[in-house]
């Protein structure tokens, strides 16, 4: 009778969770696109009460890990339909459901006032509460099957969100679905391969050993759709293009939040669950890992479009999740998994700062820009606490995540394998790859808010109380999960999901904190006491010279030494070609083969008949073989 | 918690930090007067520039710039450079308190000052000041991925710990400047704590003859005050902590005050004679520098150190 009870207890909040969005989606395409207010509400409300589900299942305490959404007692017609109705819940999954809900109420609210004429994506609720459901089912679903499915389905609604309006939008469309789509493709063989080893599509059937090439290649497949979602190199070239033509919201929703979440969740569930990782595999996916981190974050240095380079960032922060989850250890693996948290919360944030500069000044380039912290006071101070966080300053959020995977390197240095020998190397590149992080922050904010104020910027406002509200939300879970990072995020959140961390280093975030508040107000209070009654204001003093438009200094140009130095334009040259870009590479060598193949198409009908006649004494070769 | 406040603002935090950084700062100034045939300046000469910049001069805020961030910088760049230094300072003086950090958290909060400096440059909307944060920035990039190989080999050196405490206990015996690859590691890193400081031939962020001070050009009163405060603790702390890293420490008993203040007097000698023989070098070949010949031998050390040297 007790357990009976801590069934309905539980069942309903998943139900909840997963299913009203999805039908709720069905029913807004039948709700018209002019009754946008009442949709919004509605969205709202329901992402709303999907929060508190989650929230509910989150706190939910019980040591049961598996269920069958049907209530007990009941029997289904089929053996194999209530096998796929399996959840597995598990704190890993509690957690990042609890987190995709979050992220999908804070962004829907900010939807609400973000839609104008022409950033409007048509049916946008819609396919955000599909994208809310059908991520909820892929983390909580215990089936391999019904994962994939939803988890393709996701494809489609990344695909509909980006609003291809011009050429440029449409290819990137194209190409995100094509990435994404062929990495599903890939995940459902090595799903198959699951199954032909280990007779199951049981999600927690614990550690295949990858020692022969069947388990290798059922690895490397799942391995891909993992990267392809969280876009980790070289799987990752979607997703810049992605965000510069998305409207800022979809990519605040899905590269930057959702995707990332998903992705590191499927990545942790591989190297936890599914498979017993060998060590070379461990070195290949650390070099993957660390080579995302410097790779993509030598592109962002370099960009000019503003959500371009929050989309390399949304790439380079991966990294240290993979690198994280790679190092196997409790320590990496915390670290992994808060880094996502932690970047969702402030990636996402940043794409919310990205769409409110876009609403209120319509540019989408750094050069044309500047200035703004006086107009936008509350997204300036939101945009630069993101920031910090992003380039790990203590003691904001980004830096404990990244001080825990820093510490979950040097503590796999003590190994003996060839991957834990070249500690030094991944723990430097994943550092210069924060210093290069800062770099590109730097560029962002200052070619935004700080700077001259630019002439053709007077007439912008602030936005409106509904965009700035999500990022005030986010900014202050940025600080909260910092200051309180040792002492309250990392024992209970994190160490419930993996168990408890023996810690290398010290770092004791809240009394730090405590100094920098004590300092900050003394600070101030030194300003008011001195500085207020004896102060005047002048313009720039530039050596005595007269100021001139093009006297400024153009933050875009500030990292020309490092594009144009003889080591690095090899690179840049190379990558403005394209040569990295996986979707590049196989759309040429594909197009390469079928110009090959289409040489025999001539139209010249003795020469197709006698393809014809050729492939089908091929096949009855073969099928009499 | 009295007692944890008392650390940070009086011993061995905020005034211990400044005063110990301003005489540096004098010894630096009248090194380089001897070595320019000047009589260089009184005792207490930068406490008069302090106190002056703090309570007479006028402040002059930028007309088309982000004021606010333009005045909060610089607190946030002190507030960095001390608690870089108390987490520094407590390890070295063995004083047990509420306040942990090892050394991966006191590398990321010296990275602070410069951070904000460029931050209230680029705040200032001067032109100059934007081409001295370029700089700037292009030199943490630079020297960053050299100062982090260097803890790694002294990490590694250390037996995999980093606890700034373990370190010290590991050098009782021996310093690491003992060996062949801790020698090498100590010439880098005060190359690099050249850099961190912005001292010449790495003081291209200021440049006084050519940009006019960089990314310092428009401050005054008491936000500059608090700029030089900064500078002043991180004179003082990064010799602090290259002398925990390679010299085995600071010791406030007995005669090793003496010796203790000999090394600290000389890493500032060290660095005040670089910086008074070299000229200023350009970004790009300061980045050469870090990015080929710094990091190659760091590299040559951490295999010194992998084969026992």
């Amino acid at each position: 009778m007790e357990e009976n009870f801590m069934h309905i207890n539980l069942i309903n909040p998943v139900v909840y969770t997963c299913m009203l969005p999805l039908i709720a989606g069905i029913l807004f395409f039948l709700i018209p696109e002019k009754l946008k207010i009442t949709k919004g509400i509605i969205a709202v409300m329901l992402s709303g009460i999907s929060l508190y589900f989650a929230f509910v299942l989150y706190s939910a305490a019980s040591l049961h890990e598996q269920y069958s959404v049907l209530p007990a007692g009941i029997t289904y017609f089929n053996v194999a339909a209530s096998s796929l109705l399996l959840c597995n819940i598990d704190p890993l999954a509690r957690l990042v459901s609890l987190f995709i809900c979050f992220f999908s109420f804070l962004i829907t609210i900010y939807y609400t006032a973000f839609t104008a004429k022409e950033n409007s994506i048509s049916h946008f609720y819609s396919y955000m509460l599909f994208t809310l459901g059908a991520s909820v089912i892929t983390v909580l679903t215990g089936n391999l099957l019904v994962f994939v499915f939803f988890w393709g389905f996701l494809g489609i609604t990344l695909y509909k969100l980006i609003n291809a309006h011009d050429e440029i939008s449409s290819a990137a469309a194209k190409k995100t679905l094509i990435l994404v789509g062929a990495s599903d493709g890939l995940m459902i063989l090595g799903i198959a391969i699951l199954w032909k080893i280990s007779g199951s599509f049981d999600f927690t059937r614990a550690g295949i050993p990858t020692t022969n090439g069947l388990s290798i290649t059922a690895f490397f497949c799942l391995l891909v759709g993992s990267f392809t979602k969280a876009g980790a190199f070289p799987f990752h070239t979607w997703i810049p293009d992605y965000t510069e033509s998305a409207p800022a919201p979809a990519s605040a929703y899905l590269p930057a939040s959702l995707d990332k979440l998903l992705g590191i969740y499927f990545l942790a569930r591989i190297f936890n669950d599914l498979f017993e990782v060998s060590s070379w595999i461990r070195l290949v996916v650390l070099i993957l890992g660390t080579s995302t981190i410097i790779i993509a974050v030598m592109m962002a240095l370099v960009q000019h479009n503003y959500k371009r380079l929050l989309g390399y960032h949304a790439v380079s922060q991966v990294g240290y999740m993979v690198t994280g989850i790679a190092l196997g250890s409790v320590l990496g693996i915390v670290g992994g998994l808060f880094h996502m948290v932690n970047h969702a919360l402030y990636k996402s944030g940043l794409f919310l700062v990205a769409g409110s500069i876009k609403k209120a000044s319509g540019k989408d380039n750094l050069e044309q820009l500047g200035g703004l912290s006086k107009f936008m006071p509350v997204t300036f101070i939101c945009a630069l606490v993101f920031a910090l966080s992003i380039s790990g300053i203590p003691p904001l959020n980004g830096f404990a995540s990244k001080w825990l995977i820093y510490q979950g390197i040097i503590e796999f240095g003590t190994g003996t394998g060839i991957a834990n020998q070249l500690w030094i190397l991944w723990l430097a590149l994943a550092v210069i790859g924060s210093a290069l992080t800062l770099a590109s922050f730097i560029k962002f904010i200052s070619g935004i808010f700080l700077g001259r104020q630019k002439t053709s910027l007077k007439e912008i406002k602030e936005v409106n109380w509904l965009m700035w509200l999500p990022q005030i939300i986010l900014a202050v879970a940025c600080i909260g999960f910092g200051v309180m990072a040792s002492n309250r995020v990392i024992p209970q959140i994190f160490t419930p999901v993996t168990g408890e961390i023996l810690y290398s280093g010290l770092w004791n975030s809240s009394a730090i904190s405590l100094l920098i508040i004590i300092s900050i107000l003394l600070g101030i209070a030194i300003y008011f006491t001195l500085t207020l009654k004896k102060f005047r204001t002048e313009d720039s003093f530039i050596g005595g010279e007269t100021f001139r438009d093009q006297a400024g200094f153009e933050t875009t140009e500030f990292y020309d030494t490092i594009k144009n130095s003889s080591f690095f334009s090899i690179f840049y040259k190379a990558a403005e070609k394209k040569w990295f870009d996986i979707y590049e590479l196989s759309k040429n060598s594909v197009l390469k083969i079928s110009h090959f193949f289409s040489a025999a198409h001539n139209g010249i009908l003795s020469n197709l008949a006698f393809w014809v006649l050729a492939g089908l004494i091929i096949m009855f070769i073969f099928l009499l073989m | 918690m009295l007692k944890d406040l008392f650390y940070y603002i009086i011993y061995p935090g905020f005034l211990f930090v400044a005063v110990s950084g301003g005489i540096l700062a004098w010894f630096d100034r009248k090194i380089t007067a001897w070595l320019q045939f000047r009589k260089g300046p009184p005792f207490l000469q930068p406490f008069y520039d302090f106190f002056k910049l703090l309570l007479v001069k006028e402040t002059i805020l930028p007309a088309k710039g982000s004021k606010i961030t333009f005045l909060l910088a610089p607190v946030f760049s002190l507030t960095g450079a001390l608690l870089a230094g108390l987490l520094i300072l407590l390890p070295v003086l063995n004083i047990k308190s509420g306040f942990s950090g090892d050394i991966i958290v006191i590398f990321y909060l010296l990275t602070i000052p410069s951070l904000t400096y460029i931050i209230g440059a680029l705040a200032s909307g001067n032109p100059l000041a934007a081409v001295g944060a370029s700089r700037e920035m292009k030199l943490i990039v630079s020297y960053e991925l050299t100062f982090l190989l260097i803890i790694a080999a002294i990490i590694l050196k250390a037996n995999m710990s980093i606890k700034l405490n373990e370190i010290l206990l590991v050098q009782e015996d021996s310093p690491f400047i003992g060996s062949i690859s801790g020698v090498l590691l100590f010439i880098v890193a005060v190359f690099t704590v050249q850099a961190k400081l912005g001292l010449v031939p790495f003081d291209m962020a200021e440049a006084e003859t050519e940009i006019t001070h960089g990314f310092f050009i428009e401050y005054s009163g008491t936000p500059y005050a608090f700029i030089k405060l900064a500078k002043y603790s991180m004179l003082f702390i990064l010799p602090v902590f290259l002398c925990s890293l390679f010299l085995g420490g600071l010791q406030f008993n007995g005669l090793n005050i003496l010796w203790s203040v000999l090394k600290l007097l000389g890493i500032v000698l060290l660095l005040t004679l670089i910086r008074n023989t070299n000229p200023r070098v350009r970004i790009d070949q300061a980045m050469r520098f870090f990015f080929v010949w710094m990091n190659l031998l760091v590299i040559i050390a951490i295999v010194l150190i992998l084969f026992g040297l």
